[in-house]
């Protein structure tokens, strides 16, 4: 079976929905979304900690997470008719010790130079703007125009909107093979030996892309890694900020729902060996993640922890993603790579990937996230 | 951080997992036993009543009394049972962690046993999240665990065993079951278990489910109504019922959680999802098994062999007994499985329409539809003989595995043969001596002794008698048929109790002769 | 692989039904309705279901619900229920307090 369209996309994330929605937005509607579980938003998209954030982020990506939280966000439930459950009311990244606010100083000194609002605060100035947090927080960055939304809901908005609009969506379509046709990459089989054709295609599947990019000769280096998190019962309205913190011990928010979402970890995770079709547990995650948790918010340590889960992240060398065509394959465009923060900026990507395919140059400069930037390493 | 070793962790207390432990322990397999309850025994402790099966399958004790020999071999091979332990995950490497009191602890065992049973299904129907809806493994644990009456006057929605079983149970502890509905339109569960619910006078409705239960703050009362085969309302016939409690009892579903997170390879089917495993319960991971209603739902009794079996297999894996003493122990307990899954109730036989006996006798559609026998019907039957001195007659009708009442009679009156679901028949050339023991060993309480003539124009039925408070001698009460109607009014003439009898009271009537064959239940006059 | 488009073009457009209001998982207080109509939007799993509605999200993890909600689904995609696919089973087994999670140990050197 052939099926041909102007755009296939691999891959129905956030990042391949969000993707999928601009183009039919622009009228371009004749687009494939292949999805390689049974689910839509199966992987980091629906495992992750829902920052909305700009603050903590490496430069070259910044301007996407600005971007995004001015032209997308504020209006996104409204144009996807989902609750994105989108808040914006600031990130607060704590520090414990000197070191910590070290860290942190210079996190903030580079966010300040590309003109984002972030500010140092001590310890009294945190519990101003979060009294539940443990006198143990000595200090934070905070940045008021950072916030959390809803990743379940948003990615399945986004599916939901460009389904309506007409874009078809595959699931269970794992993509095997990427051929070229005349030089161009063309066509996108699938495992069930589908063949699928479009004028562009663009590449969003996680870590699963390497697999696929391999079969054109290209590679991205990257490791995969295994992140947890946890969800608690619902709680009284405690308080609306993204939490995170200069050791990366746990971040988190409360949800709208009145649960607490943490993502937190016993440091071995990333060393558990096995395939990316499995998700389980490190048995010591749990433990060490309530231990992390309650020593900052220690009210929070009757809540009852209803359910864990993990994700797969997948790390470059530099910490930032792969966006843009490579020069050496035409027809392809890479949205990958996101280091385990692509939800923040996935409504900006996806934005831009329509923009790539329109042939219009992207909202915000992404040559410093291009494929090639990894060949002049040392 | 601390990891205990063990050579198995079973998790879940209950028959099948009481059963591996003791198996493997036999053999010199060191097991610890999870369970997240303050008692072990798992639902054995709820079931007062008498076990179908045979001998080796502990056919015709009370349930719970075989949780209590189940935790004495417990006790006598050692096997260390830790209660209100609650295992959180079982993760790779067969690591199990568990809360314990206020931590919670790591362990490894080289091969672990999940037997962590099953949880009750629920329907949905307007008014099903009111208080007053339970499940009827609630209402079970309620009364039987608790000593609380779930309510005073209950419906209950589903016909299979653990309705019947649990309708019969309400009534013990005083409520009123005022009906007993099921959407199906054959009852599910074993014939005599309907059939001594219907004479103590609970309706039946088949075909019939719940529409709506009313209340606002608790449930105070509910309606059924009549569905066709595509389980949709007739209107028009709706039936309403003052209740204050409505009991579910619409299957189970095997709690296969913790299989399914440590990456056990999953099937699902109509009876639930379940791990895929050997007749052993050998999942898809070395060293990890299944065994009970977690690999899917079945009685108690082969919730015992099947753990057994497993605890076999546990030890061969382990090391502690070689594979000849394996395929030995295997093939006895199999053997023991397999008679218990025999008959019409049979896994293979589940939802299909049986309309003969095996002995070829019709079976009784008033029985499958209205929960009795009719009494044109029941002298077809082979338990069923007419003399005028006393002898047993035995209302069994289909072919289920039980024959305790062929070992109960010792003077040879009845015969099961070697088939253990064959109906029972009566030989009327041996002379019945009145002992009441079949009686009493019927598990299905089907077996009455009959005798015509004791006075002119009044013969006597005995009838076993699980209801308090006891009537005595020379009460009067009303002599109810098996369909629960009102016949006549008759007098208490014997009462007898004894520890053989294990709690089955017998109760003799005076008859009038002409309702000597359908007064099968008495009512006393309140 | 499943074609979305040609499966919800398949099983036609959402319908109304008079007990749409019932409530299927009460612990996130799912109505019938509200499960019928997502999967005329899309969803067709229950994974998705539960992202989507939060149905079988709450204290009891979909004990209760987990499989009305696969029959309702499966009613509607016109597929047996067993091809529906069970949520995924994860750690805790039963809600669990913080303060005794954090407790296995683990700062012991």
């Amino acid at each position: 079976m052939t099926y041909t369209s102007d755009v296939v996309i691999i891959g129905g994330g956030i990042v391949g929905c969000a993707s999928a929605y601009y183009l039919a937005k622009r009228g371009i509607t004749n687009v494939i979304v292949l999805e390689g579980s049974d689910s839509i938003g199966h992987g980091g998209s629906s495992r992750n900690g829902g920052g909305v954030r700009q603050s903590g982020r490496d430069v070259r990506e910044l301007p996407i997470a600005m971007y995004g939280i001015k032209n997308f966000w504020p209006t996104l439930s409204e144009e996807l008719g989902v609750d994105t459950e989108y808040t914006q009311k600031g990130n607060l990244r704590l520090g414990k010790t000197e070191a910590h606010l070290k860290k942190l100083t210079t996190l903030a000194n580079n966010a300040k130079s590309v003109g984002l609002e972030v500010s140092m605060i001590d310890g009294k100035q945190v519990r101003e703007i979060n009294p539940y947090l443990s006198e143990e927080v000595i200090g934070a960055s905070w940045c008021p125009t950072d916030g959390h939304a809803n990743p379940l809901t948003t990615t399945l908005g986004y599916y939901k909107r460009a389904l309506e609009m007409g874009v078809k969506f595959f699931t269970s379509a794992e993509v095997v093979e990427l051929r070229k046709i005349q030089g161009k990459v063309r066509q996108v089989i699938t495992k069930d030996g589908a063949i699928f054709e479009g004028g562009d295609i663009i590449l969003a599947a996680g870590y699963e892309s390497r697999y696929i990019m391999n079969t054109v000769g290209l590679d991205i280096p990257m490791t995969k890694y295994l992140d947890s998190a946890l969800v608690t019962e619902a709680q009284p309205k405690m308080f609306e900020q993204m939490l995170g913190t200069a050791d990366a011990d746990f971040y988190g928010h409360q949800t709208k729902h009145g649960s607490f979402v943490f993502g937190a970890d016993c440091g071995l995770e990333g060393y558990m060996d096995m395939p990316l079709t499995r998700t389980e547990s490190h048995p010591m995650t749990l433990s060490a993640s309530c231990r992390a948790i309650s020593g900052y918010i220690p009210l929070l340590s009757k809540a009852k922890i209803v359910r864990t889960w993990t994700g797969w992240m997948e790390l470059t060398p530099d910490g930032v993603c792969v966006l843009g065509r490579p020069e050496e394959t035409p027809g392809l465009i890479l949205a990958t790579a996101f280091n385990g923060h692509g939800f923040g900026t996935g409504p900006a990507v996806g934005y831009m990937m329509s923009q790539i395919v329109a042939g219009e140059a992207p909202a915000v400069d992404i040559t410093p996230l291009r494929y090639e930037r990894f060949m002049s390493n040392k | 951080m601390k990891v205990t070793r063990y050579d198995l962790i079973v998790i879940g207390a209950g028959p099948a997992g009481l059963s591996a432990a003791i198996e493997a322990a036999k053999k010199g397999v060191k097991p610890i036993v999870f369970d997240e309850n303050a008692k072990p025994g798992g639902q054995l402790f709820k079931q007062i009543h008498k076990f179908f099966g045979s001998k080796e399958h502990k056919a015709k004790i009370r349930g719970f009394k075989i949780g209590e020999d189940l935790l004495k071999e417990a006790e006598e091979y050692g096997v260390e049972v830790v209660l209100n332990a609650t295992v959180v995950g079982l993760y790779s490497e067969k690591e199990v962690v568990v809360k314990i009191g206020e931590e919670v602890k790591h362990f490894k065992g080289d091969a672990v046993l999940v037997a962590t049973g099953a949880a009750e299904n629920m329907v949905n129907f307007p008014g099903w999240t009111l208080p007053g809806v339970i499940g009827a493994g609630a209402a079970q644990t309620m009364m039987n665990l608790h000593h609380i009456k779930p309510g005073e006057r209950v419906l209950m929605l589903g016909s299979g065993n653990v309705g019947l079983v649990v309708s019969f149970q309400l009534m013990q502890s005083g409520c009123e079951v005022v009906a007993l509905a099921d959407a199906a339109p054959r009852i599910g569960g074993y014939g005599v278990h309907a059939a001594k619910v219907a004479r103590t006078g609970v309706p039946f409705y088949l075909s019939h489910t719940i529409k709506e239960v009313e209340g606002t703050d608790r449930v105070t009362g509910v309606t059924i109504a009549q569905v066709d085969s595509h389980f949709q309302f007739i209107p028009g016939t709706e039936k309403h019922f003052d209740v204050d409690t409505v009991c579910v009892a619409v299957g189970l579903s095997p709690m296969a959680q913790l299989l399914k997170m440590c990456g056990v390879e999953m099937v699902d089917t109509r009876g639930g999802f379940i791990p895929k495993c050997d007749d052993t319960g050998a999942t898809s991971i070395p060293g990890v098994y299944a065994a009970g209603d977690v690999a899917g739902i079945e009685e108690a009794s082969s919730a015992m062999i099947e753990g057994r079996m497993s605890g076999a297999a546990i030890a061969t894996y382990l090391g502690y007994m070689t594979e000849e003493e394996k395929t030995e122990r295997i093939a006895e307990l199999e053997k023991a499985l397999g008679s218990l899954r025999k008959g019409m109730f049979a896994p293979e036989n589940r939802g299909k329409l049986i309309e003969k006996t095996d002995e070829g006798i019709d079976i009784s559609m008033n029985l499958l539809e209205k929960g009795y026998v009719a009494d044109e019907e029941i002298a077809r039957f082979p338990g069923v003989t007419k003399r005028r001195k006393v002898h047993p007659v035995m209302e069994c009708t289909q072919n289920i595995p039980c024959n305790p009442c062929q070992d109960a009679c010792k003077k040879g009156c009845i015969t099961i043969g070697d088939n253990i679901t064959s109906l029972p028949i009566v030989d009327p050339s041996v002379d019945c001596i009145n002992c009441g023991m079949c009686v009493a060993s019927c598990s299905g309480q089907a077996i009455f002794l009959v005798e015509e003539e004791v006075e002119p124009g009044l013969g006597e039925v005995t009838m076993p008698y699980e209801f308090l408070p006891l009537p005595k001698e020379g009460d009067k009460g009303m002599g109810l048929g098996r369909d629960g109607r009102e016949i006549v009014e008759v007098t208490v003439s014997r009462v007898r109790t004894s520890p053989a009898y294990d709690h089955t009271n017998l109760l003799t009537v005076k008859v009038p002769m002409e309702h000597l064959d359908a007064v099968r239940f008495y009512r006393p006059i309140a | 692989m499943l074609d979305i488009q040609g499966k919800l073009e398949e099983i036609g457009p959402y319908v109304p039904a008079a007990d749409d209001d019932l409530l299927v998982c009460r612990c996130e207080e799912v109505t019938k309705g509200e499960i019928r109509k997502a999967v005329h939007q899309g969803i067709t799993t229950i994974e998705e279901m539960r992202r989507y509605l939060r149905s079988g999200m709450g204290l009891c993890q979909g004990q209760t619900c987990g499989n009305m909600v696969k029959r309702i689904m499966a009613q509607e995609l016109k597929v047996s229920p067993v091809e529906i696919v069970p949520a995924t089973s994860r750690v805790p087994m039963r809600p669990i307090e913080m303060e005794i999670a954090a407790e296995d140990g683990g700062l012991e050197s």
